[in-house]
């Protein structure tokens, strides 16, 4: 009687030995795809020129990474800042009101509401009005996106710092927002870089709120307040595309834009990891 | 007197060889209460999981020596922990139900070992819980959640489960630390009445629980037995003054 | 003396009202887009209706007639597939990585799912649209319906000719991407079981599987359940893993081997090249329905969450 329950726990324990595997098996299949077809087209023409007229084989994503870059560093420069200082609220000023659970939980939401339904948005009130597709569309899309998983993070490692070191500056006679600023963010920065690196490594792979906010461009440009391309809707353009070029350029890009999150994801799990042991 | 548990040169250690029990002799007799004394960090409960092997749940730790049951050593390799955990079972310092109805709670050892005749189950059932002086406040409301009852009741919910699947051993872990007054002498009753049927070890931090209930005691001190004698005799007349010393009080 | 004390009380006001402004624009979002999704759904709602809208299975942009029924069809099924396949597989990794595996296994598994989770969704699409789907298409889709597809009634399901590009295909992507939520909100969940009472049921005999099943499963159910939901959530949107797979065919399926259509799919495909006021309108009501379920499902679990914590 005992041997069948025994038996039941090992198979059942190996059933979930297998799932992991399962699950390990997918990632390095992607992985090794995106690698091995990658690595083909990664050429130094891939990154330094621009595309060629469809269908004439050559040319590179030269615009498209530039792009790219351009976009998500301005979506940055916007989500940051407002994502930090919202986490500030939530955690310091109104730590314990009911106001700052409520948004805190609607940015847990919001942090899953499909990025899709984010380009429509920002396409309804910025592309729309002004007639034109633009750089600075698709930026505000990315950082509409960042500023809930920036703001949440920062409001976790905020609550992390204890108390008492807080009413130890108060206690020196600092108003609060100096002791937010000089004792609170030195004691999280770690934390709050963490957070960062994990919302630009979020939004940099995102196709969907760029389809229709900064849309595409086939060729350079640095115009923020025209299309720009960007990596990710290349991809898309290119892979559905019907020739051959395209097909091993989206491999390319690809290969760019999963190493670059894969990176900045391990930097930002190991800072984690850090900063606990601390 | 028969001994239900010999203990014979045991040391144990934690994760990284860090030796917490030192050249442990003790012996457990059968239909005894025996009570582990000593202040926090002795190594106590430390002793007490060794003879149900518990400290097997988390990597690194390791046994040397001999722990003798009805004379078979169950630190070796071979022995079913399944088996001897049916055997020797465990009572633990915060009270533990299950997330299920009461009756699901008692039931659960049963079923494990196969007890699936619902007549069966229900006699047994009523049984435990009629030994552990809970059937008259629960016997209404088997069937709803053991997350329901107070702190005590809960407690002897988890002493009936444990005797549920009639163990020879029971070991308890403190169990009246997170009791009130009344809960606590509820308990107390209950232990004394087992042990008609069940041997007993106890950890308690509370010596006039050891003076009330046990009928041998054990004082440990920094991993190692100090003294080990008839409950009186250990707290009337120690043969060392270490003991002396935490039994009036003067560390601990 | 004073007046840098006034001053002090200024900039600390001042420091106050931004970080509030900054963390009330969650609540301006949430509420901006619901009302300007509403007002560019406008037309079509006053044109289709709700429930004209909702059961309609055209989508004839000659005509202009618009309805949701098969795009909303096709997102229900390819995430509930999903989440058949994903939520096992992810249990069981959970339970693996928490209890199972050697402490050296865990770390690299638990990094190996993280990862998984962080890849980009345009590149499980892509790696769909070339990899996989060619998979499916000559191996695994005859191999089901020379397997299942015998089976009555079920059989049903995988008819027709196995092309890979259909809701089978765009599922089983689907699923791996929510495999990495799912799990890691299980395992923060079994995690949450005490010790103690993991341990008093080793103490009546218990094997390590029957402690999962029924203390630490019955345990962490809630949480469970919330990631299932936050999952379900997240494979309603997930836009670019579907849209290199599905092909965007407007009609109500009848087997899992079709080409299908789901709303993100839809949004995708004609947003950009919708030139009649009233498609674009529709495609907006289409967003908002999406944003509705989305929302209303994320909240759920979140709620769910706020519960255990609670606890």
């Amino acid at each position: 009687m005992n041997t069948k329950r025994k038996l039941i726990n090992v198979v059942a324990l190996t059933l979930c030995f297998l799932t992991a595997l399962w699950g390990l098996f997918w990632l390095f299949f992607i992985i090794f795809d995106v690698l091995r077809h990658g690595i083909l087209a990664l050429t130094p023409s891939l990154l330094l020129k621009d595309p060629t007229p469809p269908g004439i084989p050559g040319g590179g994503l030269r615009h498209a990474i530039v792009g790219h870059l351009l976009i998500t560093f301005c979506a940055t420069l916007i989500g940051v800042p407002i994502g930090i200082l919202g986490g500030t609220f939530l955690a310091e000023y109104g730590r314990g009101y009911k106001i700052s659970k409520l948004i805190s939980s609607l940015a847990d939401i919001m942090i899953s509401v499909p990025a899709i339904i984010v380009g429509a948005f920002v396409y309804a009130i910025l592309v729309k009005p002004l007639g034109h597709f633009s750089g600075w569309a698709g930026s505000i899309a990315l950082a509409i996106i960042m500023i809930p998983v920036i703001m949440r993070t920062t409001e976790n490692m905020l609550s992390l710092i204890p108390w008492t070191l807080r009413e130890a500056a108060f206690a020196l006679g600092a108003p609060y927002y100096k002791v937010i600023i000089q004792i609170v963010y030195r004691g999280a920065s770690t934390g709050i870089l963490t957070g960062i690196i994990l919302g630009v490594a979020r939004v940099t792979g995102e196709a969907a709120p760029l389809l229709f906010t900064s849309f595409n461009n086939a060729y350079f440009s640095l115009n923020m307040n025209q299309p720009i391309a960007s990596l990710t809707i290349t991809i898309f353009q290119y892979a559905m595309g019907p020739y051959e070029d395209w097909h091993v350029q989206a491999w390319g890009a690809s290969l760019i834009i999963t190493s670059l999150i894969l990176f900045l994801t391990l930097i930002g799990k190991s800072l984690i990891k850090r900063g606990f042991k601390d | 007197m028969t001994i239900e548990i010999e203990v014979k040169n045991l040391n144990f250690y934690y994760t990284g060889n860090i030796l917490v029990l030192k050249n442990i002799n003790i012996p457990i007799y059968k239909n005894k209460i025996t009570a582990l004394i000593g202040p926090s960090g002795c190594g106590k409960t430390t002793l007490l999981r060794c003879f149900n092997r518990m400290h097997d749940l988390y990597p690194g730790n390791r046994y040397e020596g001999e722990i003798l049951f009805q004379g078979k050593n169950i630190l070796s390799k071979t022995v079913d922990l399944i088996e001897l955990r049916a055997k020797i079972g465990m009572v633990f310092q915060k009270p533990t139900p299950f997330p299920m109805s009461i009756f699901d709670n008692i039931a659960y050892g049963l079923r494990l070992r196969n007890i699936k005749n619902k007549k069966e189950l229900k006699e047994r059932v009523e049984k435990a819980l009629i030994e552990a002086a809970l059937w008259d406040e629960v016997k209404d409301k088997l069937y709803s959640s053991a997350m329901g009852l107070s702190g005590g009741q809960q407690q002897r919910l988890c002493i009936a489960r444990a005797i549920a699947v009639e163990p020879e051993v029971l070991l308890f872990d403190e169990p009246t630390s997170a009791l009130d007054p009344i809960s606590t002498g509820k308990i107390e009753d209950l232990i004394v009445q087992l042990k008609n049927k069940i041997t007993i070890v106890i950890v308690t931090h509370n010596m006039q629980q050891a003076a009330r209930i046990s009928d041998y005691t054990a004082f440990m001190y920094l991993g190692e037995l100090i003294e080990f004698g008839p409950t009186e005799k250990i707290f009337t007349n120690p043969d060392y003054k270490l003991t002396e010393d935490y039994i009036t009080g003067r560390f601990g | 003396m004073t007046s840098s004390f006034k001053r002090e009380i200024f900039f600390n006001l001042a420091y106050l009202i931004i970080t509030f402004l900054a963390s009330f624009i969650i609540i301006f979002l949430a509420l901006g887009i619901f009302l300007v999704l509403f007002k560019e759904a406008y037309p079509a709602i006053k044109t289709f209706g709700f429930l004209g809208f909702l059961l309609s299975t055209e989508w004839d942009p000659v005509k202009e007639v618009f309805g949701a029924a098969p795009s909303l069809i096709g997102t229900l099924i390819t995430s509930l597939l999903a989440l058949t396949i994903a939520v096992p597989t992810a249990l069981g990794i959970a339970i693996f990585i928490n209890e199972v595996a050697p402490s050296f296994l865990k770390d690299f598994i638990s990094t190996g799912i993280e990862l998984l989770a962080a890849i980009p969704s345009i590149i499980y699409g892509m790696w769909g649209l070339f990899t996989l789907a060619p998979l499916m298409a000559k191996y695994i889709e005859p191999f089901l319906q020379e397997t299942i597809g015998k089976l009555p009634l079920i059989g049903k399901l995988f008819e027709g000719t196995p092309l890979g590009i259909d809701l089978l295909t765009a599922s089983v992507i689907l699923s791996i991407m929510i495999i990495p939520f799912t799990a890691s909100v299980a395992r923060d969940s079994l995690a949450l079981t005490p010790p103690v009472l993991k341990e008093s049921a080793y103490a009546i005999g218990a094997t390590k599987w029957e402690v999962i099943k029924d203390v630490m499963l019955p345990y962490s159910k809630l949480g469970i359940i919330g990631g299932i939901g936050l999952s379900l959530g997240r494979a309603l949107g997930e836009t670019m893993a579907v849209a290199f797979v599905l092909g965007n065919v407007n009609k109500i399926p009848t087997s899992l081997l079709e080409a299908s259509t789901t709303v993100t799919v839809k949004l995708a495909n004609e947003f950009t090249e919708a030139d009649k006021d009233i498609h674009l309108a529709s495609l907006f009501y289409l967003a908002l329905l999406l944003f509705i379920m989305s929302f209303f499902i994320l909240a759920l679990a979140k709620l769910l969450f706020l519960k255990i914590e609670r606890r």
